[in-house]
């Protein structure tokens, strides 16, 4: 199997792997980089579970080859904030208690962040519109709806 | 009638003091880890020499097995090891009730993605690879796809015993009077599917042989005690030489309470066991989508006898359950079923019969509701059907039967003052707007088409007759007075834990930020019986008060001591404790907790809440089935397109009886999340078999709603105390999933004057029975 030099940038942090032609961005970013917040859901690119932003843009990790993702920028849940510092988002999840069993949460938080990045004062059709393509079986999206309202008005201050 | 030895929570709860933590809409406190991206759940923390198991399959849905040869799988490079039903130490047994389902194959495959082999390799692309090279001769045997046809006498028998697995019954008065009684009689036969739960972490776990011969076991579960004793079992090891630690979950809403995760955790142990190596199974969504349990598919036959001004005489019910190839808990999902197969109303004469039915489907088994959903389908549009045929609004045939505190429920148990349908009625209604909205859409033109519909329902909680009904809780307080919260009840989603700290917080007085609950581990925890039910809050919060409310005793007597008072004097709020008669006189928690190390006091309690017991006489189902009744009226609001039969949910009502709501914002994310599951059961889903095959096992052709999909939710919580939960508190997990089925299903028939007995109502389903309508209004 054909081996590649794969150079990308990860959550800010410039990285050099050899990959496999067949290995996929989600198993690099889990298994080789250690980034665990990225789940894998379906493995199809049904559910949506395990999106990350490259170059800024939402994709499904499991359907990229991670040789497509060379020279990218890639951002997983990891780079949005920590315990002390959250990102709006992660703090408006937290008030809304938005996250249930939590499993489709890095998915929907970068989701939201790239669309509060783009469009500041979204209306609760754009916020469904933006998170449409990750599934959540918890929450029935109600509360996700109302933090990511949240998150934009204190984004907006 | 049995009742609950302490009818204290509701007395106490009038004399309480005002309630500082309990009723308040605060954060869940697993939510840090959750939006950090953390590694916790089961894949996320797997060790780093673990070999990977590959499940071989069956590919028929009924056959014996003449040959299983992995010869050829054991040599392909890569592979480490390969297990079939002979590297079994133990018993060749993963079930929930019956034992009728063994963990591996070895003589006949009852249904098709039953396991027979698993492969393990330090790559789990190799090991998929050998799965190709593992093979099978099958005899293929006579096979029978449906409950109606299982339930024939010469039909195929899937077990040897016959195909039924239960028969439940329930008689209530004479049902021959009551159709006597009758104007009219009213029949139909109504027609559920599976449901696929879609738990969105697919099951998981890793296994780690430890160097004295016992396991210790990692998973993506609900319930560790039942893992435990199931491994134990296929190990042959004391259930003690099985350790159970539930990671962080991914959802679960019923398949991973029961044998499912016995199922991963056992395939994952006999590889441990054989190669000393820790080894792991995660499923992939297709395995899971096969090799998990579903919603029972249910065909209902209803007959009900009424007055002309629409008093209900008689209800008669058979209900057939599709277990799939094995039993798991459908033996117990058709008790709820028959015991709810009424809906909530007064009738003088009931006769149901409920039988569990073997067939060569994938298996059926828990899932949130537990036949609630398929029993209100069926009840709640036989109510609008009934109505139909008076000309009666669906509405006030409803509020003339309905239950009423003092009246009878189908099995005779009485209803008791704990009792909020009404007023649950009585939101739904006015939130909907209902008698303006049905005028209105009565009068609409067009192809496009609006419609209200309704549906009631009660829903009996936590366990009943499905099982022991206990819950423990330990508790310990840290030197920096810390108070460490250990259960076997799990957290996968719901929040109910959670729940349980402000229950705890609430009964010592303490804020919140004291407590920190442990993973469940065997180890560390009693046996807590199962987290499903909806009874962590109600069983699971009771022993949390007795747990708590001791070593709150326990600090106050210390505090006596440092103030020179006596237990019954010493009162505590927020940490601090003083003596009543002089309040200046007072000692903080985190001083009294040093103190009590000084002292050598141990503060550390456990304890167990066992529930009552819930009698009835088996032949008719007569007596007391559940100890507490949660109660909900949903209405649904629908625009049907009679050009495409395009359907689509514009507004939900959603009011619940939830006795005391502990955590607002939690319980309304319990409520939304249970409506959108419940949509996708009325309108989208449905896991379809052909031959025993699955048609559409990945999430590409099996819908589930999205974010573009929901409705607008209101959601009203109604608080009429029950007698079993903590402050009141009754189930509220399950009970969601509930009504959206039969509301949509009667608002459609509102907007376009059609009956649909069979759901999913997709479009090609509205759109056949709309045009029929016509044809026939045509016709005539």
């Amino acid at each position: 199997m054909a081996k590649h030099l794969l150079k990308f940038s990860v959550n800010g942090k410039d990285h050099a792997l050899v990959v496999e032609s067949h290995e996929r961005l989600l198993d690099v970013l889990r298994d080789r980089l250690g980034l665990k917040g990225t789940k894998e859901g379906c493995g199809t690119g049904d559910c949506g579970i395990c999106a990350v932003l490259m170059d800024g843009k939402l994709i499904n990790s499991c359907l990229i080859f991670a040789v497509q993702a060379r020279n990218k920028k890639i951002q997983t849940v990891e780079a949005l904030g920590t315990a002390d510092n959250l990102h709006p988002v992660q703090r408006a999840f937290m008030k809304w208690n938005a996250s249930q069993c939590g499993f489709c949460i890095p998915a929907m938080l970068l989701a939201a962040k790239d669309l509060l990045d783009h469009n500041p004062s979204p209306t609760d059709d754009e916020i469904r519109e933006a998170t449409s393509g990750i599934l959540c079986r918890c929450t029935g999206y109600v509360k996700i709806v109302e933090a990511v309202q949240t998150a934009a008005s204190e984004m907006r201050k | 009638m049995v009742m609950v030895e302490e009818r204290a929570t509701v007395e106490n709860l009038a004399k309480s003091r005002h309630l500082l933590v309990v009723g308040k809409s605060i954060e869940r406190i697993d939510s840090l880890d959750k939006v950090l991206g953390k590694p916790i759940y089961t894949m996320d923390i797997l060790p780093e020499n673990a070999l990977y198991l590959k499940v071989v399959r069956s590919t028929h849905a009924h056959a014996l097995l003449k040959r299983v040869d992995v010869s050829k799988a054991r040599k392909h490079p890569g592979v480490v090891a390969v297990v079939t039903a002979q590297d079994i130490p133990g018993i060749n047994e993963s079930t929930a009730l019956l034992p009728d389902k063994p963990l591996l194959a070895s003589e006949r495959v009852r249904f098709a993605g039953e396991p027979i082999a698993a492969i393990a390799s330090y790559d789990p692309a190799i090991a998929e690879e050998a799965v190709d090279l593992v093979e099978v001769d099958y005899a293929p045997l006579p096979a029978v796809f449906s409950p109606v046809d299982a339930f024939k006498a010469d039909a195929p028998k899937v077990h040897p015993d016959g195909n039924i697995a239960k028969h439940m019954k329930l008689r209530k008065g004479n049902i021959e009077e009551g159709f006597k009684q009758a104007d009219i009689i009213v029949e139909e036969t109504y027609k559920s599917q599976f449901q696929e739960p879609v738990p969105l972490e697919p099951e998981a776990g890793f296994v780690i042989p430890e160097p004295d011969g016992s396991v210790t076991c990692v998973g993506s579960i609900q319930s560790p005690f039942h893992v435990q004793t199931g491994i134990a079992k296929i190990l042959s090891l004391r259930p003690e030489q099985v350790r159970v630690i539930q990671a962080v979950t991914g959802g679960a809403f019923g398949p991973k309470s029961d044998e499912i995760p016995v199922d991963v955790l056992g395939m994952a142990a006999l590889v441990a066991v054989k190669t000393r190596k820790p080894a792991a199974l995660a499923y992939t969504r297709e395995e899971s989508m096969i090799g998990h349990t579903k919603r029972h598919p249910f065909v209902t036959t209803l007959k009900a006898g009424v007055k002309k001004n629409g008093a209900l005489t008689a209800w008669e019910t058979t209900m057939l359950a599709d277990t799939g190839a094995y039993a798991s808990l459908g033996p117990l999902v058709v008790i709820r079923a028959c015991f709810h197969a009424t809906g909530p109303y007064v009738i003088p004469h009931v006769k149901t019969d409920a039988f569990c039915v073997y067939t060569n489907n994938t298996m059926a088994g828990s899932f949130r509701g537990f036949g609630g959903p398929q029993a209100h389908f069926a009840a709640e549009s036989h109510m609008d059907a009934i109505a139909k045929k008076l000309d009666m609004d669906p509405l006030d045939l409803r509020l003339l039967n309905m239950l009423r505190p003092g009246s009878l429920m189908a099995t005779s148990q009485v209803v008791d003052e704990s009792f909020g349908l009404e007023e649950c009625v009585k939101k739904a209604i006015e939130e909907s707007d209902w008698h303006r909205k049905r005028e209105q859409f009565s009068k609409m033109k067009g192809p496009k088409r609006r419609g209200l519909g309704i549906a009631l329902m009660y829903h009996g909680n936590s366990l009943g007759p499905e099982g022991s009904d206990y819950a423990s809780v330990n508790m310990q307080i840290e030197k920096d007075g810390t108070v460490r919260f250990r259960t076997g009840l799990t957290e996968y989603g719901t929040g109910a834990p959670s729940g349980l700290i402000q229950i705890a917080a609430e009964t010592m007085h303490l804020p919140v930020e004291y407590f920190k609950i442990d993973p469940p581990d065997t180890d560390y925890c009693n046996d807590t019986g199962p987290t499903v039910a909806s009874r962590t809050i109600t069983i699971g919060g009771r022993a949390t008060q007795m747990v708590a409310g001791e070593l709150h005793q326990k600090l106050k007597e210390i505090a006596a001591g440092m103030l020179g008072s006596s237990a019954k004097d010493v009162e505590s709020e927020n940490g601090v404790f003083s003596v009543r008669t002089n309040p200046r006189s007072s000692v903080s928690y985190s001083n009294v907790v040093r103190s009590a190390y000084d002292q050598g006091v141990q503060l550390k309690e456990s304890g167990t809440f066992t529930a009552p017991k819930c009698e009835y006489d088996p032949e008719t189902s007569q007596g007391t089935t559940y100890l507490q009744y949660t109660y909900g009226a949903v209405t649904a609001e629908v625009e049907v397109d009679t050009e495409t039969g395009q359907l689509q949910v514009l507004k939900m009502v959603t009011a619940y009886d939830v006795g005391k709501a502990i955590n607002p914002l939690s319980l309304e994310g319990q409520i939304e999340g249970g409506t959108v599951q419940g949509l996708g059961y009325a309108i989208m889903e449905e896991l379809v078999h052909k031959d025993g095959v699955v048609l559409n096992p990945n999430l590409a052709d099996y819908y589930i709603p999205t974010s573009l999909d929901i409705p607008e939710i209101k959601s009203v919580i109604v608080e009429y105390p029950g007698h079993l939960g903590p402050y009141g508190a009754k189930a509220i997990g399950e009970p969601p999933i509930v009504l959206p089925a039969p509301a949509i299903v009667n608002a459609i028939d509102n907007a376009i004057g059609v009956r649909l007995n069979e759901i999913p109502a997709t479009p090609d389903r509205v759109l056949i029975a709309y045009k029929r309508m016509i044809e026939k209004t045509q016709k005539a």
